[in-house]
Formats: structure tokens, sequence, C-alpha cells
């Protein structure tokens, strides 16, 4: 298999502490409102304590990424060397069919530009021989960037309960599963 | 700079751009003057920058800063600034609790620094409270406050009429300076205590002589971990990676709080206490150590006094059923537990600061020490009964200690202020007037002869934080003149006649340690003040000016300083030999970690009690009114329906942070957490608009629920949402808690002690 970067949430370590979320608006300075990567509480349904399990998502850099097919000025490109999913954004007319077509949302409208952007996995600073923001960040290394090619961690899946599951674009990106803790709780 | 600049300034941040264009504007407009080297001709070319495309493109110039908020993990942070302006920040790695990785309040000190909320000038209010703002010069602000002052000395013959309202808004060890400049003034009035975590500090005195923590680098050295009463997931992220290696070693993680926290979704195990019973609890688990034959006897008769005692009063008065009835949690999980605890070797309590928020507070701390100390945990690597520290902090506080004018007149009875951090000082014939901090309030609205007729604020919101909104907002008109000294338009800047505005800590000089890790990092100044602001010495330097323009003498302290000569000044050879640097220069390579004989307090079992030994039995505790063993005590007696908790978030730290527009995104709205049950009982929905109200006063808030709350508790988590009037404070009193007034000066507040009912609005 060529080499594809990913991120692997291990949500066992999560704390759910936004902070690669801060990290990513500290590196790019978003606009309000706009946000590469967001830490998404896990339902009640999924993980029985609300706000206690959480999914921090941006990009998956899909080996087949719906963005690049639908861009009708080719602002999308896919990098040989790693696989992460790029957006010029000098190129970008702001139509918006990414924004609508990406079943994980993760391109978003920056009205005061109005053009598309997300996640560029930095690849500036991994360029630069940096991790990307979010994973420099995290306190707990619960956010890592992986190598699809040599990933054999266990106990991980690619589509986590409350993950949607797009098989198509085989997004890159694998999770292990929560914990719950025995509970003693008062009659 | 010409008016111009001020104009483009203002164009620039009051418009709805993003901030990039922030950025491309400053720069336009020259506000990002140089920083050294050739950052200079960066900025010349501004032209040519593009920040519509902000990416990582080095090279940076980078300085070393830390985070200065009262929060465990004071992380060293290295900024990286292109053009003379910051461009991000990161954890500096070498800090091997840092770790390379801040928190989502410390990823937003760029928000911090170039908010187009930040108050950028000196400011007069017309009317208080009116939001009628006008901009002034710094002379015009430091001339009203100096003729004020001078006009208090002329009436009252003393300054006992200037008060002093600070605590931890930036604990950089410079800003001591503004105690400094209130001594350099005279004898004033000052508010001593702590609303933080004075009742333990008091407990772990009494107990062991100093509250002294293990470095939380050992946890992963720990075979048994209880989290009690602490959230270190929200409140000390870079704790959190020492327990996850603790488990991963075999170790049992178990959290006891009254809410399921996000820490407890991490344990083993989760016991959801009685709040304000973890006394009881630990007492119950005491007992059956005893009837099980598991005290650590070796160190009980070689390094404690009073055991026996103390074994008496369990054998007398505790049983574990009784804890179990009090607490809440089964007999025989309290049972096997201890015995599992007492089996661990090494075994560890970490006490949150929450727990000791109680009328019982102080003495349970002490209670859950003894458990630590009776199983032979105390002075054990892995072990000990963790609080905090202050090994770190022996600074020459050389901006705290100013020599009052001649001839001032003081207070005489007592020997002046006291406070955690801050040293002893000399006896003299007068001394400050003190007040209690956590009756902030009532010592605005009823000191006297003379009433308090100027107030001074820096490093606090007490309009936001402090206890009992109404009669604050109350004691807030009494003063004759209020200054306060921030970086936003606070709660509290909405009660000021004039406002002096901060710089934050990207922009000052100062020096950093932690209350928990062992770690020391220089704050420099990555970029020069924006606007008009001032570090809090510099104000302090430029009012000495004014004083002794107006009136030779009046103030001593220096009219001129250099902030970064200031911070070489806090340095000594006990701290250079504790971190082991040759100069205070060596932290510019990054930050140093103190050099520990052993990660553990007390390694060497030689306490610093009256006895030099682990006192269960503390006459000085009888002494000071308390009893001599932590025997139980019963809690704050309810006085509505539901009981209230005002805990803190993981978005900020009190009042900081949550303001910010980068923090909105995250966090838009609070929210009051209720029991699904109690909710159908008040007929409350999710998403619901509830009335939360008490004696002293109400909130209206949306409410979620969740059983991570117990059934007989409302939550709401404290903070300063600058578009929205909600406060926690409308709604809690400031009771104190039972200790606090041995170290402290003050006993603490019982801020966990508080209940409230809600219905639908």
């Amino acid at each position: 298999m060529k080499k594809q970067i990913a991120f692997f949430v291990d949500t066992r370590r999560c704390i759910g502490c936004f902070t690669c979320a801060m990290a990513c608006k500290n590196q790019y300075h978003q606009p309000s409102g706009v946000k590469w990567r967001d830490v998404h509480p896990m339902s009640e349904e999924i993980y029985p304590h609300r706000e206690c399990a959480h999914l921090t998502l941006a990009c998956n850099h899909c080996e087949k990424p719906t963005c690049l097919e639908v861009c009708p000025v080719v602002a999308y490109y896919k990098r040989d060397e790693d696989g992460v999913v790029v957006h010029e954004q000098e190129k970008c007319i702001g139509c918006g069919n990414c924004i609508r077509s990406c079943p994980y949302g993760a391109p978003k409208y920056n009205p005061a530009l109005k053009k598309a952007e997300k996640c560029s996995f930095c690849w500036q600073r991994l360029d630069a021989d940096r991790e990307p923001a979010c994973v420099q960040a995290c306190p707990t290394r619960a956010l890592q960037m992986v190598d699809l090619s040599n990933f054999d961690e266990p106990d991980t899946v690619q589509y986590i309960a409350g993950f949607p599951r797009f098989t198509k674009l085989n997004p890159s990106i694998r999770f292990r599963p929560p914990r719950q803790p025995l509970e003693i709780r008062r009659k | 700079m010409p008016e111009r600049n001020y104009d483009m300034v203002k164009k620039a941040l009051n418009c709805p751009v993003t901030r990039r264009q922030v950025l491309k504007s400053l720069v336009a407009a020259g506000v990002l003057v140089a920083v050294p080297g050739g950052l200079m001709r960066a900025a010349t070319s501004s032209d040519k920058i593009n920040y519509d495309e902000i990416f990582y493109e080095g090279p940076y110039e980078t300085f070393r800063n830390a985070c200065p908020r009262n929060c465990y993990d004071t992380c060293s942070i290295v900024t990286y600034v292109k053009d003379g302006a910051v461009q991000f920040v990161e954890g500096a790695p070498e800090s091997t609790f840092t770790d390379g990785g801040l928190c989502v309040k410390g990823n937003s000190y760029w928000n911090t620094t170039y908010s187009p909320d930040r108050v950028k000038y000196p400011m007069l209010q017309e009317s208080r409270g009116s939001g009628n703002w006008k901009r002034i010069s710094w002379d015009e602000a430091l001339d009203r406050i100096a003729k004020k002052i001078l006009e208090i000395k002329d009436k009252d013959g003393s300054l006992l009429g200037l008060a002093l309202s600070k605590y931890s808004g930036n604990f950089g060890i410079t800003n001591y300076g503004v105690e400094g400049m209130m001594s350099s003034l005279g004898y004033t009035t000052r508010f001593v205590g702590t609303p933080c975590w004075p009742a333990g500090i008091d407990a772990q005195n009494y107990d062991m002589g100093n509250m002294w923590c293990n470095d939380p680098e050992d946890f992963a050295k720990s075979k048994y971990i209880i989290l009690w009463g602490v959230n270190p997931a929200w409140c000390s992220v870079h704790s959190m990676k020492y327990l996850f290696d603790a488990q991963d070693k075999g170790a049992k993680v178990l959290a006891i709080d009254p809410v399921f926290t996000q820490t407890s979704a991490k344990a083993d195990e989760y016991w959801q206490v009685k709040t304000g019973e973890d006394g009881a609890l630990a007492l119950g688990m005491a007992r059956h150590l005893l009837d099980k034959n598991m005290v650590d006897r070796e160190f009980v008769n070689t390094h404690s006094v009073g055991f026996n005692e103390f074994e008496e009063y369990l054998k007398n008065e505790i049983t574990v059923e009784w804890a179990a009835e009090k607490s809440g949690i089964p007999a025989a999980v309290i049972a096997s537990t201890a015995e599992e605890f007492a089996t661990a070797k090494p075994a560890t309590i970490w006490i949150g600061y929450g727990l000791q928020r109680h009328v019982n507070g102080g003495v349970t701390v002490r209670s859950i020490d003894a458990l630590v100390a009776m199983t032979g945990n105390v002075g054990k690597e892995g072990g000990g009964a963790r609080y905090g520290h202050l090994q770190t902090w022996g600074f020459n506080y050389h901006a705290l200690v100013q020599k009052q004018p001649k001839g001032s007149k003081g207070f005489s009875g007592t020997t002046g202020p006291k406070g955690e951090f801050a040293p002893e000082l000399e006896e003299t014939k007068f001394s400050d007037r003190t007040l209690n901090i956590n009756k902030t309030a009532r010592g605005l609205l009823e000191a006297d002869n003379p009433p308090i007729r100027m107030l001074w604020v820096s490093c606090k919101n007490p309009v936001s934080q402090d206890f009992d909104l109404n009669l604050m907002k109350k004691a807030f008109k009494k003063p004759e003149m209020v200054v306060v000294v921030e970086k936003f338009f606070t709660q509290t800047a909405e009660l000021a006649d004039i406002l002096l505005p901060v710089t934050t800590n990207l922009e000052e000089w100062t020096v950093n340690a932690s209350y928990w890790h062992y770690w020391l990092g220089l704050n420099e100044q990555a970029v020069k003040p924006l606007y008009e602001s001032k570090s809090n010495i510099e104000i302090a330097a430029a009012l000495s000016q004014k004083m002794n323009e107006l009136s030779p003498g009046s103030c001593t302290f220096p009219t001129e300083i250099d902030t970064k000569e200031w911070m070489i000044k806090e340095f000594n050879k006990g701290i250079y030999d504790l971190f082991g640097l040759k100069s205070w220069e060596d932290l510019k390579k990054g930050p140093h970690k103190a050099k520990l004989t052993s990660t553990a307090a007390w390694h060497d079992h030689k306490f610093a009690t009256p006895s030099g030994k682990y006192e269960f039995l503390s006459e000085l505790a009888a002494k000071h009114g308390h009893n001599a063993l932590p025997k139980y005590k019963a809690n704050r007696k309810p006085y509505a329906p539901l009981r209230l908790l005002t805990p803190h978030s993981k978005f900020n730290i009190h009042s900081q942070f949550q303001n910010l527009d980068w923090m909105h995104d995250f966090n838009p709205e609070p929210y009051v957490y209720v029991h699904p049950k109690t909710a159908a009982d008040k007929g409350i929905a999710e998403g619901d608009r509830v009335l939360v109200f008490s004696k002293v006063g109400e909130v209206k808030v949306k409410a979620k629920l969740t059983d991570n709350v117990p059934r007989d508790a409302l939550l709401m988590y404290e903070a300063w949402y600058n578009k929205n009037n909600f406060n926690v404070q409308n709604v809690v009193d400031d009771e104190s808690s039972d200790m606090g007034k041995y170290k402290t000066g003050a006993p603490g507040v019982a801020i966990h002690d508080q209940f409230a009912d809600v219905k639908k609005a």
C-alpha cells in the first residue's frame, strides 16, 4: 500500500478538551464560526455519560475524495507522497460544491473570503518536519498522525459508532473506542 | 503614534473583518512596531505579506512565554513571531510536563492579544455603570487618581481608605508589584486570603507542617490512585498522560466525585459520593484498616504523633456502616477498597480543591491526609497526599516589597497582610488594614474609620467572580473612586470610574512557577504592548511619577523601571541552585525543572510541624479553634431543596478566555445541568429556559438533562460570557469554610455548600 497519512483518534485517551480544535485556530486564525476541526460529544445511545466521550474530527483525507471529484475548477489535489488532500484557495470560486458533497462536512465556507477552506493536514508543517498543529497540541497523545500503510494498532476501527460509513470514499481515519468505568452510585 | 494610525487601528479592530485582515491592518498601521533583530526589515516590507493565507512558513523568531493563569499546569509556551506580530503559540517541548502542547485556553492567546474587545486606552466612565465611556490620556487618568489619593491622605491622615482587590488573574511574579505599589503609597487596606484553596492549605500545615506534594510526573510510579474531588481532564489536562501511563502499567484509578466528570469517565472506578461527606468516607476507610490490622505501624510509631488518640476516636465514634450511610457508598465497597488501597504500594490520593470549599472542607482534607499517612504512603515516590506546593516560589519578591513613604500612618494591631505566596513581612509600628477577600462586598460596605474611599482592582474580577453578586454591585457603589486595571470590559470594569489597559502575558517580562509541577518558565516580551497598554509595574511607576510630581515624596515606587530588569531582580541564589541555573538567561533556552533529590514530598519524613512528625493530633489546630484530631464535622444545613454546584469549566479559568470569539466558536452558551428525574418532577425538558433561584438571587439559563449530576443537585459552570449576563454568583453566598485563616489570613469560602431550586422560566 502507498503511504497514506491519517488521523488516529484514541478515544480511550481523549478527554474532549478541545485543545486540538483550538490549536487549529491558533495556527490558521480562521474567522469566527469557521472551524476546520471540531470535537463532537458521542450521543448517549453510544456512550451513556453525556459529553464524556468525544470524536475529534477534521478532514479525513479520503482515498477517493468527493471534494476533488466535484470541484469545477480543480482547486483540490491529493498529494502523491502522503495522500493529503489539498485545497488551493486561490483557485476556489466559492461555488460550494465541495461543501455540499462531502458527507463528513470537512470543507467549510469562509464568508469573509467567500471561498471554501478545510483542514490541510498542516502540509506546510509536515514539509518543515513538524507534526500537524492539532496532533502536536494534544495533551494526552489521543490524537495522532499515523501512516495507514503500516498501521497495526490493536483494538482500532475505521468506522466507530456515530461516525458515518462511506466506504467508497475510504476515509483515512482510525479510532479506538472508549471504555467505561465501574460505577458505584448513590441509591 | 500619529492620530491617523489610531483611526486605522480603530477601523481595523472594530469592523467585522477576518482575523487575518486584523493582522494585515495592524502591520499597515505600524502598530506592530519592531521587536529586536531583523524583524524591523520584515515589518517595513509589509506590502508583500499575504495575510489571507496564514500557514506554517519559517523562519520565525521565537520567544519564551509562560501561562500565568491560576492553573495547576502553568504551561511553558513558545511564541512564534513574524513581522512584529505573534503568529501562533505552542507548548514548550523542553518541559516534560507541558510536553509540547498547551490546552484549549493556552491555544487562544493570539486571540486574547489581538482581540478587538481589548481595553486599548485609559478610559473614564462619566457615571459609574452608565456605559458612558470616554477615552482619556494616561496623564489625565493618573492625575485624577493621584489627586484622589492625596485628597484621601489629607482627609484621613492615612491611606487606609485606599483598598486593593487583587488575586490570581496574573501569577507572573513581577505582578506582585501591584501590592508593592500600594505599600509605596503608604499603609492601605488589603483584601487578604484566597477564594481558592486555603482550608486545605491549613489542613496540610496542621498535619505535616506545610503544603507539599509529590512531583506529578511520578504518578506513573503509583499502583493505586484516588482522584478525590478533582477533575484533571478539565483542570490539569497535562497531568492526564501520567494517569494513563499508570493505568497502562496496571495501576487502578478511582475517581470520587459527586459529579460524573470527564475524569470519572477515564477512571477504572467511579464513586458518586454525597456532596460534602468525603470526610466521613475517609474516616470509614480508616476505621476498616484498623479492624483489619492494615495500618503501617512502622510509619505511625516512628514518624507520627497522636495516632493512638486517632485510633481511639475511630474505634469509639466511627463505623464503616456509618460512613456508608453518610457518603452513600456501600459499606462492602468502602471496606474492600480500603484494603486494596492499603495493600497497593505505593498508593496516592490527589485531593482536589473543590472538596475543601465546604464548611467542613479543612477537616475533610485532614481526614484524607490521615488515610494516606496511616497506610505509610506519605513520603513515598508514587505515593503522597497531593494537594499543591510552593517549593519553587522562593523569589525575591522585589516588586512586592516596597517601603512606605516616611511618616506614613497605618493600622496598629495586627501584623499586616498574609497570603499564601507572600513572604513574612517584618513587624512594624503600623500595618495595613486587612479584610477578608471572600467577603469583599461586606468589607467595602462595612469598613469604617476610615471607610473605603477608593478601590484599586487588578488581576481580579470580583464583580464577575465573587459571591453574592447583588451585594457586590451594591458595594461597588460605595467607594468615591474605583480604578480597574484590565484587558477587557469585564463586569468589574463596568463599575469602574477609571479603566487602565494592561498588557497580556505575551507583551511583558516576568517569570512563572507552578503550585503543582516543578518547572520554572521565563516569560519574555514577545511583542511590544499593543495600543497604550502597560504592565502592572509600569502602571505603578507611572503613578509614582505623577504622585511625586504633585507631592514630592508621596510615593516610594521607582518612577522609571525596566520591566526586564525587574524580572531579573526576582532571581536569587536559592532559585538558581534549585533549578540548576547559572543565570536567568539559561531559561531562554527553555523551562527548567527543579533538581529534586526525590520525586516524593516529605521523603526524609522530617515534617515541619511543631513535633517534627506527622501530626494525627495537632495541638496547633486545637489552639486555632479546630478539633485537634480530624474528627467528622457536619456539612452545612440545606436552605433550599437542591444542592448547587458551580465548578470550573474546561473553556475558561474563571472569567478569562470564555469571552474570546474563538472560545465562543466551541462553547457558545451556558447551561444548567439537571438530573432527568429532577427535571421531570419540575416539568423541565431538555433545552427549556429555566430559572435557578436561591435566597441570594436568580439566574435564567437553558437546561441540559444528564445523570452526570446527582438527583439532588444542580450544576452550572462558572464563567464570564461577554455577550450574555449569565453569572453563577447571582445565586451563591459568601459562607466561610472552616479553615484558611492560619496560613492565608482569612478562611476560605464554602462555595460548594450552596443550595437553590429550579423552575421553568
